[in-house]
């Protein structure tokens, strides 16, 4: 009992480990793999990303020009950023925040002629 | 009170996972015990019929969280072995650092927990908070917390710069002051003695006759340890397996205890020896062919995989043998004849993973 | 009227009391763990929310007993505040006791079912302790009221030292703290949930907490007996026992009813016989 009287007593003194979240969020560290964005700029629609996923998160239509992502689905490996040959694909170091409906993001995303990006939830 | 049923599990506040035990009690002592499984069997080992052998290094990392690094590091080294890939040599010792830190954080929960299980919160809290700095290290270095998906056929996805490894040595000595200061407690006090001494003793031909594996076999004076094997880059590191011979719940704690500064020195010696070079080579050729039996020493003890490929994209089979799994049986002799507020310790003593018992 | 008045803020003080200590406690415990922990008002919060549930019983038993266990230690607390009977205020008190069990007992949960009997034990081991107390304070004063204690001139505790510490172990357990939080603790973190409690919900179990705070009170306030030679001693004795409680509930595992029945009355009741066969001779 005795052993661990030293360290409560610092603890009572000292800083606390926790911190009052959302309120004042936690920094993430450089190289984190938080949210996955596409650029639609840069994006082909070849569709490697949604080979290699291993959540089968990602749907790329070419013909219809969409670039389909289940964020509920998707694990945050960074699988696909890393197989992407464009290099459209990125991780923000950042995480999604909590929300309250299921989102799918749909990118609309044009090849050759002029591209536009559209996001729509749905 | 005679022949009370105390349902134990599957939703009980001392179990982190859905385990159930029907506790047969008389007089707050356990007559019986008789533990039921299935409550969150995925068929992982199923899902590599529909996700190709690249694919499942991310499935089986979701195996167990708190091993997760060392299930991709064995299926990685099984497949490895099949398509006769030699990783390069930075990247065996990288995995070793990752596969100790993992250890490290693995323990440190699991010692909170044995804590909490004995009612003794603010040593559950402490040991929580020396545990944090790893999962910063993890996320700096690995990109996650928890699921650090750093493994690739060949070798790793990420490396670490001079300015990281000096980082990482110097957190790793605040961890080690930090869980330093609770060794008295941990080791030493009375009401921690009260509660773990001469409980859920397994003598050495039981532990042996029940299977049972890692830091259970070793508390009871076995001295297994896969990373004898010499798998990535144990075979280059100095260590040896920590053991010791009473094989009751306060043995189990010593050993883990004595694992985390094993691995801090593990760490140690693999940064001071790591190679420069790539983290990892080129995987071309054809899919992997033939059968391969991969083993690896997990927190919890040693972790089997067979691994059947047929040449093309999706194995013919896979079969993943977990510690966790190994070390049930033990309890179905432990738990009888112990004290009912004995039970959590006693089963927390095994270092339960359901997810990873049932996959 | 009067009485009733005066009566009814004596309980409200002590309800104000109850649940700034149970704030207090929170925030505390936290602190010694190295976290924020709730503001002090939170308690209140936590039992309004509770009282404005849904009512839900499995049987009559449990919406009759906590009713009895709060009316009871209602009443030891106003025995107290109006210096009656020390042994009548145990008396009083320990009813309230017996219907916790009984509402435990009601239940056909083996978790309250055990803890119900662990929670006897409990009262075995706090109670006789209590009881050998009220005899050390007529053998010191002549009499079983509590209004003897101030009129010694001297505190209490230079003549009973051993006693008090005897009585720090009833406090432990009262409190429901580590080592001894067999029978219920407050985070529902044990091998029976959280004990007597666990079949409990909403209003309910709000009134039981709001029990749990009048009795802590009550201890509190049997323990300022202590030292009831003026205000400051009245209220540092009890506050520097119930931090100790606190820090103690952090420096130590929870033990089993066995050791506590065997090691833990079993010295409590030679430090109270050493001391009374002291104060005899």
């Amino acid at each position: 009992m005795v052993f661990m009287i030293p360290v409560v007593l610092k603890n009572l003194f000292g800083r606390c480990a926790t911190r009052p979240y959302p309120q004042s969020p936690r920094q993430l560290f450089a190289g984190s793999r938080g949210q996955l964005i596409n650029d639609a700029g840069k994006c082909i629609l070849c569709g490697t990303c949604a080979r290699s996923c291993p959540s089968q998160c990602l749907t790329v239509s070419r013909k219809e020009g969409l670039w389909q992502y289940e964020p509920f689905a998707c694990v945050f490996c960074g699988v696909c950023v890393e197989a992407c040959p464009a290099g459209s694909l990125s991780q923000l170091g950042q995480w999604r925040p909590a929300v309250r409906e299921r989102e799918r993001v749909v990118l609309k995303v044009e090849v050759k002629s002029e591209k536009s990006g559209v996001r729509s939830e749905a | 009170m005679a022949g009370t049923i105390l349902p134990f599990g599957p939703q009980h506040p001392v179990l982190p996972e859905p385990l159930h035990l029907n506790l047969q009690i008389e007089d707050e002592i356990v007559v019986s015990a008789t533990p039921a499984f299935g409550y969150v069997h995925r068929g992982l080992e199923k899902l590599a019929d529909i996700r190709d052998f690249r694919q499942m290094i991310q499935v089986v990392e979701r195996v167990c969280g708190i091993c997760s690094m060392i299930h991709a590091l064995t299926y990685c080294q099984g497949l490895e072995e099949l398509m006769g890939i030699e990783p390069t040599p930075r990247a065996r010792f990288l995995r070793v650092i990752w596969s100790e830190l993992h250890r490290l954080h693995s323990h440190l929960l699991w010692l909170g927990l044995f804590a909490d299980a004995m009612g003794f919160e603010s040593l559950f809290m402490q040991l929580w908070k020396v545990r944090e700095r790893i999962m910063d290290i993890n996320e700096a270095t690995a990109g996650n917390r928890v699921i650090l998906s750093v493994n690739v056929i060949g070798g790793v996805r990420r490396d670490l710069d001079s300015g990281q490894t000096a980082w990482i040595l110097s957190e790793l000595a605040e961890v080690e002051k930090g869980f330093s200061a609770m060794s008295r407690t941990i080791l030493h006090d009375y009401t921690v003695q009260k509660r773990t001494r001469g409980k859920g003793a397994l003598s050495r031909s039981q532990a042996m006759e029940l299977g049972c594996v890692g830091p259970m076999l070793r508390a009871s004076g076995v001295s297994q340890d896969m990373r004898l094997l010499g798998y990535a880059a144990y075979g280059e590191l100095e260590f040896a397996p920590v053991v010791e011979q009473d094989g009751d719940c306060y043995a189990r704690c010593r050993v883990r205890f004595a694992e985390l500064g094993q691995s801090i020195g593990l760490i140690r010696q693999a940064i001071a020896k790591l190679p420069a070079g790539d983290t990892s080579v080129p995987v071309k050729g054809r899919p992997p062919a033939g059968e391969v039996v991969a083993r690896a020493e997990q927190p919890r003890g040693e972790c089997l995989y067979y691994i059947k490929a047929n040449g093309g994209k999706f194995l013919d089979r896979l079969r993943i043998r977990t510690p966790t799994f190994a070390n049930i049986p033990a309890l179905t002799v432990m738990l009888p004849g112990i004290e009912l507020a004995d039970v959590p310790v006693v089963l927390l003593s095994i270092d339960p993973c359901i997810s990873c018992t049932e996959r | 009227m009067q009485t009733t008045a005066l009566a009814l803020a004596v309980l409200g003080a002590a309800l104000l009391l109850g649940g700034l200590l149970s704030g207090l406690d929170r925030r505390l415990t936290a602190r010694l763990q190295s976290r924020q922990g709730p503001p002090f008002t939170q308690p209140f919060f936590d039992v309004i929310k509770l009282l404005a549930k849904e009512r839900m019983v499995t049987n009559p038993w449990q919406a009759f007993s906590p009713l009895a266990t709060l009316s009871a230690a209602a009443c030891a607390l106003l025995l107290f505040a109006w210096q009656g009977d020390l042994l009548v205020i145990l008396f009083v008190h320990m009813a309230g006791g017996v219907f916790l069990v009984l509402g435990a007992m009601a239940s056909p949960s083996p978790y309250s079912q055990i803890a119900g009997q662990r929670e006897l034990w409990q009262m075995l081991c706090c109670e006789t302790l209590l009881f050998v107390m009220a005899g050390a304070l007529y053998l010191t004063t002549g009499s079983f009221r509590v209004s003897g204690a101030a009129a010694l001139g001297e505190p209490l505790l230079y003549r009973l030292p051993l006693l008090f510490a005897a009585f720090l172990l009833a406090l432990t357990v009262k409190m429901r703290k580590s080592p001894f939080d067999l029978a219920g603790c407050h985070h529902a973190h044990q091998e029976l949930v959280r004990g007597v409690f666990t079949e409990y919900v909403g209003p309910h179990l709000g009134l039981l907490e709001i029990a749990h705070w009048l009795e802590v009170v009550l201890y509190l306030a049997i323990c300022s007996l202590f030292w009831a030679t003026g205000p400051w001693g009245m209220i540092l004795l009890p506050l520097t026992a119930f931090l100790a409680v606190i820090v103690l509930d952090n420096v130590s595992a929870r033990l089993t009813w066995r050791w506590m029945l065997g090691w833990g009355w079993g010295a409590a009741f030679v430090l109270s016989a050493v001391n009374l066969f002291w104060l005899k001779g």
